[in-house]
């Protein structure tokens, strides 16, 4: 009884002590935060709405909510795909998410054959049988139950939430009614093909030759997939295969479905998946890259034997060789259909990924990415009750890898955070990938007459002309030896045209900015980057580097020149045979960034004398240090080099670029940059809305400061905090007589406003009749803001037929890349002796 | 004062001829020797071993170059500037970059090659660099790596080890001197509780008070962001390592110090003891001389292999806590084969146990009296 007392005590003990700490408050704060009507307005406040950004290390999803909810992150960047996490996210009361797109699973079929290397028969390299797999699937099974909601049905070989997608609507609805969940039409093809193929049904396995048909589903194991693997092998078994299930693990199934020969028959079915990072609004790649031996070459793809047509058609959309966007469209539509009768991929859905944060947290977010591929965080992440404070942002992986801005860290986390540190001279649109200004007042966009362009926004302009020709004395590539520039006049003495010219004009006082370390911007800031891209690709330069050698070739074989229209305001001419589908994306490609010089001429001076590489190769091949401008080893170097900088008023290539410094420019640079560095301990100086205020590596904390001088309003990208995708509700009669030409009313909202008329990019509808079949297509009509009216012809109705019919809308905003659809099940039912009868309205 | 145990000593303490301690010199030079080649030996093929078995015999290397192909095509695919080129001039540069990947991880050369030049840096200890991983700080260099994370390990491991290693001693000498009492019973009740891993308790401490109580903190090794003050630092950390050491604690206490207790009680029982007792010799000198003494090269074995177990960290307590140490390191560097790093990881922690083997050999000497090389005076 004594002892049993004791315990007691104790546990009370424990207790008193535990309640003593949170009375003493040495616990963390749990901020409170009631919900506020509306955003604290930004007032006058320029650059960054936090004061800063504190990034830590959490790689655990299933905590994120105790950890936003107990205050200690207020935003995880990683998207989360677990169904159970995604539970515990939406009951909460303080944690909100958005979604991102941008992950797809898809089921990678095996089609080599028709017999195996070892005699075994393949069903699968019958395209019929691959095709009746996409009946046989129910995605909305997969994306419903097995995704547990976080995913949506795709069947197509484009991404449901890319642009690519909203623009061939009817081909993509069309197709995904052909295509939808039929079991017993699958049965009845892969029956009727296996018959043909010699198979035999044997106590209702089939077999071949006397031999059972073993088919083996790779399955991996990382992630829902495995549940993915298990509903296919089940649905294989019920149609007679003996199903062996292969779980592994990304490594080890790499090694059996990439690497391996596919004659060997070692699989025939992998449970795959595929990852984009941003808004990708040209999506005519894939047909190549998914159906045709040039994908890749590995033995996978090499078996692949795409009908002609298909191969043709991939190959010119890959090429963009199309003379028009209406071709391309119809060229798009046809690889897809005939895609779907190839079938070596069946698509299954598009994943859905959950960033949290707090209630009180709001942030641009990439409708593909998410935050880590957004390019506005940094320009838009706030408290929504304030203005200012400092907010916790939890990142699976950090610093991963060394930081420099020529060939650093690549990785996603690192970039991300990279992105908030500088301010690009125009901006992706998280929502359509689309690029806005944000250094830049216009651009003008000069394309020959041939080249298929779409231009999208207002504040760049396109014009077609039969011939560009590039001046002489334009610069188009460097001498190492001599140090100076080659001009066109001396490239190509017989003159050269380009397929693109794009000018640019930045904004009035462009140069008067300054870096992060209060040192004015110059013209050197532009040109040193562009002289480093050619030093890096030419070998007889110290700082050739071998690593670059693809992105360097690919720039040159399409660069024709750049030159200085003007420098107040800064205006350059950039000639180029690349060209993009979006005049948006010709100019962002085209437009050229600032970096600090004295920055990258101290890294550059490290690299030159072999101590440090920019690239990770050739730090390994040189057996030296990869260069981080941030943290570590290269530190001390950079230091050193600073100094003999400093002592020597070093300004590299100085016969080019000291008539484009300002006199004392030089000193003041590396005295600033020593005071930077003496200061904060790094040499990342850069423009953005923060700066990099201290980096803490084994703790795993980065931490970001706004920076005060930056010239922007705070709210100037804020409208891009919240995808405006369009909410559709369909009313209309549910039984229509033939004869009648019945009107149905198609409601657009977001957030339960009326969309602008104008903010609409399109509203097609499509009319299906009981069979699934397309019988009429046309666009809705406006009668006002949110309110529009697909009005049907007789005509159309006769063609239905008598029975079960749909009307399907499509609607694309100009504000979003991803298209809302909507259906309108109804009746037709005979015409009514003696004339017509008003029916009954209802709402769909 | 003397004692049973003195007098048994003392025959083997008897003054040597000069002759005979030049034997004893040859001798001992002899064993060490012969104890140092084996032991490097041992660490050889050990290592080698390793080297093997991290890299599955060679065949790592087809996955690894499957890797650089697969992520290489996926860079270019994902990049709008290759876009328009040719499939057979973008294959090129693929190609180009793949070739390059594979010389700078030397996949081109045969692995057994590999496995010699991995196996003599090694044992050089010239570590070299990793193939994947960086220091937290952007260092390539292997040493950089391990040293960057072996000050976390060391602090929260070592805190651990220690505490858990002299609470359980004293604790189980209290208990082994009242041998069926309640506290001894409550003891042994709990000793299963130590079936759980160190990781198990710590969920549930997370839970119960970093989220539940919010009294410390969840994770990580300092507050985020870290205090700028040395003092406020350290405190911070010290706050940071209390759920981490109380989980593992809690996980160990109890075990260990049934373990001890038992192995007390053993040599409690043992005739000189009773002997001791029967002479009325207080109690705290009957355990410093009659059980501690004798027990002493068991007890410095175990302390000195907890030593060495810190090195290689705890890889799921560690990710349970945030911690960054070398378990989190040693997880990576095998997700990613990064082989330097994990033969790097295995020749230190192999020369650390060859060296303290060698060492207990040393201490076993000192401690007992009754070891004596062979062929010595029995």
């Amino acid at each position: 009884m004594g002892r049993a007392k004791r315990l007691v005590l104790v546990a009370v003990g424990v207790v008193a002590i535990v309640a003593a700490w949170q009375l003493i408050g040495t616990g963390e704060q749990r901020p409170a935060w009631t919900p506020v009507a509306e955003d604290a307005p930004v007032g006058d406040r320029r650059g960054a709405l936090l004061d800063q950004v504190v990034f830590t290390l959490e790689q655990d999803p299933g905590r994120i909510t105790d950890l936003i909810e107990g205050g200690a992150i207020q935003m995880f960047a990683q998207g989360i795909t677990n169904a159970t996490v995604f539970r515990r996210i939406r009951d909460s009361e303080l944690v909100e998410y958005d979604i991102a797109y941008g992950s797809s699973a898809e089921l990678t079929i095996n089609p080599a054959g028709p017999t195996f290397n070892d005699g075994r028969l393949n069903p699968f390299h019958v395209p019929e049988i691959r095709e009746a797999l996409n009946w046989l699937v129910d995605r909305r099974y997969v994306a419903e139950e097995l995704y547990g909601g976080l995913a949506v049905p795709r069947y197509l070989p484009i991404n449901t939430a890319f642009p690519d997608y909203a623009r061939l609507a009817e081909v993509a609805r069309t197709l995904e009614l052909r295509y939808r969940h039929d079991p017993e039409r699958a049965h009845a093809v892969i029956e009727s093909h296996m018959e043909r193929l010699g198979a035999r049904r044997e106590a209702g396995f089939w077999t071949h030759d006397g031999i059972p048909i073993r088919v083996s589903v790779l399955i991996r194991t990382d992630d829902e997939r495995r549940r993915v693997g298990d509903y296919i092998s089940n649905l294989l078994e019920e149609l007679g295969f003996r199903v062996e299930r292969l779980y592994r693990a990304a490594d080890e199934a790499s090694r059996i479905w990439i690497a391996g020969d596919p004659m060997d028959g070692r699989w025939h079915v992998y449970t795959g998946g595929w990852v984009a990072l941003l808004v990708n609004r040209d999506l005519a790649e894939n047909l190549n890259y998914y159906y045709t031996p040039r994908g890749r070459p590995e033995p996978l793809w090499q078996t692949y034997e795409p009908d002609p047509e298909l191969d043709t058609l991939a190959e010119r959309l890959m090429r963009r060789d199309y003379a028009s966007w209406d071709e391309r469209q119809e060229m798009m539509a046809r690889g897809i259909e005939l895609a779907m009768q190839d079938s070596v991929r069946v698509w299954l859905t598009d994943q859905i990924n959950i960033l949290a944060r707090h209630r009180n947290v709001s942030v641009a977010a990439d409708l593909a990415g998410g935050v880590v591929a957004s390019a506005l965080w940094g320009y838009t992440l706030r408290y929504r009750d304030r203005v200012g404070g400092s907010a916790t942002v939890g990142l699976t992986n950090l610093l991963t890898e060394p930081w420099n801005p020529i060939a650093g860290s690549n990785w996603v986390f690192d970039n991300m955070m990279m992105r908030g540190l500088t301010d690009s001279a125009l901006l992706p649109d998280p929502f359509t990938g689309l690029f806005w200004p944000q250094r830049i007042e216009s651009a003008e966009v000069a394309v020959q007459e041939d080249v298929p362009v779409i231009q999208t926004h207002d504040w760049l302009t396109v014009e077609r002309v039969p011939e560009i020709a590039v001046p002489a004395d334009a610069w188009v590539d460097w001498d190492v030896e001599e140090q100076r520039w080659i001009t066109v006049g001396e490239k190509f003495p017989e003159g050269v045209t380009s397929r693109t010219r794009v000018r640019v004009r930045y904004e009035p006082e462009y140069l008067q900015r300054r870096w992060h370390d209060g040192t004015q911007y110059s013209l050197a800031d532009l040109l040193l980057p562009w002289i480093l891209t050619f030093e890096r690709a030419d070998p007889a330069s110290p700082l050739f580097d071998a690593a670059d050698a693809p992105s360097i070739e690919v720039f040159k074989r399409h660069f024709r020149g750049r030159r200085i229209v003007s420098t107040d305001p800064l205006v350059l001419e950039i000639y180029s045979d690349q060209i993009y589908p979006d005049a948006e994306w010709i100019a962002n490609a085209r437009t050229p960034d600032v970096a600090p010089w004295h920055t990258l001429a101290v890294a550059m001076r490290a690299e030159m004398q072999g101590e440090l590489a920019f690239s990770s190769n050739k730090a390994d091949r040189n057996q030296i240090g990869w260069m981080s401008m941030v943290a570590g080893p290269s530190l001390g170097i950079l230091e050193r080099h600073l100094q003999a900088a400093r002592e020597r008023h070093h300004l590299p290539f100085a016969n080019v670029l000291r008539d484009y410094v300002r006199p004392g420019e030089i000193e003041a640079r590396y005295a600033a940059l020593a005071q930077w560095y003496a200061q904060r301990r790094h040499f990342w100086v850069d423009n953005g809305p923060f700066y990099l205020h201290s980096v803490h590596p084994v703790e795993r904390t980065v931490v970001f400061r706004r920076f005060e001088d930056f010239p922007d309003p705070a709210d100037k990208w804020l409208r891009f905090t919240e995808p405006r995708i369009p909410a559709l509700d369909i009313g209309g009669p549910m039984v229509v007589r033939k004869g009648e030409a019945p009107a149905f009313e198609v409601d657009i909202s977001f957030n339960g406003e009326r969309y602008p008329v104008e903010d609409i990019e399109r509203a097609r509808y499509l009319l299906f009749d009981g069979r699934g079949q397309l019988v009429a297509e046309g666009d809705a009509e406006p009668v006002g803001d949110g309110r529009w009216v697909v009005a049907l012809e007789a005509a159309d109705v006769e063609r239905l037929g008598v029975g079960a019919s749909s009307l399907e809308v499509a609607v694309t905003s100009v504000h979003v890349a991803l298209p809302t659809f909507a259906s309108h099940g109804f009746a037709v039912v005979p015409a009514a002796p003696g004339g017509h009868r008003e029916l009954t309205q209802n709402d769909g | 004062m003397t004692d049973s145990a003195d007098k048994l000593a003392a025959p083997y303490a008897a003054p040597r001829s000069t002759g005979g301690l030049l034997t004893d010199i040859k001798r001992i030079a002899t064993f060490t020797i012969m104890r140092l080649v084996a032991l490097f030996v041992t660490v050889i093929i050990g290592v080698y071993l390793a080297i093997l078995v991290a890299n599955m015999g060679g065949q790592v290397d087809q996955l690894r170059i499957v890797q650089i192909e697969s992520g290489i095509a996926e860079r270019f695919r994902a990049d709008p500037a290759f876009f328009d080129l040719p499939s057979e001039q973008r294959q090129a540069l693929i190609d180009t970059q793949v070739q390059m990947e594979i010389e700078r991880l030397r996949l081109d050369q045969p692995f057994i090659r590999r496995s010699v030049d991995y196996l003599v840096q090694a044992i050089s200890l010239n570590l070299g660099r990793a193939e994947q991983l960086h220091s937290d700080a952007g260092s390539r260099q292997v040493r950089d790596i391990i040293v960057e994370r072996l000050p976390a390990t060391l602090l929260l491991f070592g805190t651990a080890n220690f505490l858990i290693f002299f609470t359980s001693i004293f604790a189980a000498l209290y208990l082994s001197r009242r041998y069926g009492s309640g506290l001894d019973r409550a003891v042994i009740g709990l000793a299963p509780s130590s079936a759980a891993p160190p990781w198990f308790y710590g969920i549930f401490l997370i839970l119960i008070f970093a989220f539940l109580l919010g009294a410390l903190p969840h994770g990580g090794m300092v507050d985020v962001p870290p205090p700028e003050g040395r003092l406020a630092y350290a405190a911070s950390v010290l706050r940071h390592m209390i759920l981490p050491v109380t989980a593992m604690f809690v996980a160990s206490i109890f075990i260990s110090i049934y373990s001890w207790r038992t192995f007390f009680l053993i040599h409690s029982s043992e005739d000189y003891v009773e002997m001791a007792r029967a002479k009325g010799l207080p109690g705290r000198l009957i355990e410093q001389r009659y059980i501690l003494r004798p027990t002493l090269p068991p007890i410095v074995t175990s302390f000195a292999l907890s030593l060495i177990g810190l090195w290689s960290g705890a890889i799921i307590t560690e990710r349970v806590f945030n911690w960054p140490g070398v378990g989190t390191l040693l997880f990576q560097a095998i997700g990613q084969t990064d082989t330097p790093v994990i033969i790097g990881s295995v020749v230190i922690f192999a020369y650390l146990l060859a060296l303290t083997v060698f060492l207990l050999d040393v201490v076993y000497a000192v401690l007992d009296p009754r070891v004596r090389l062979a062929g010595g005076a029995r």
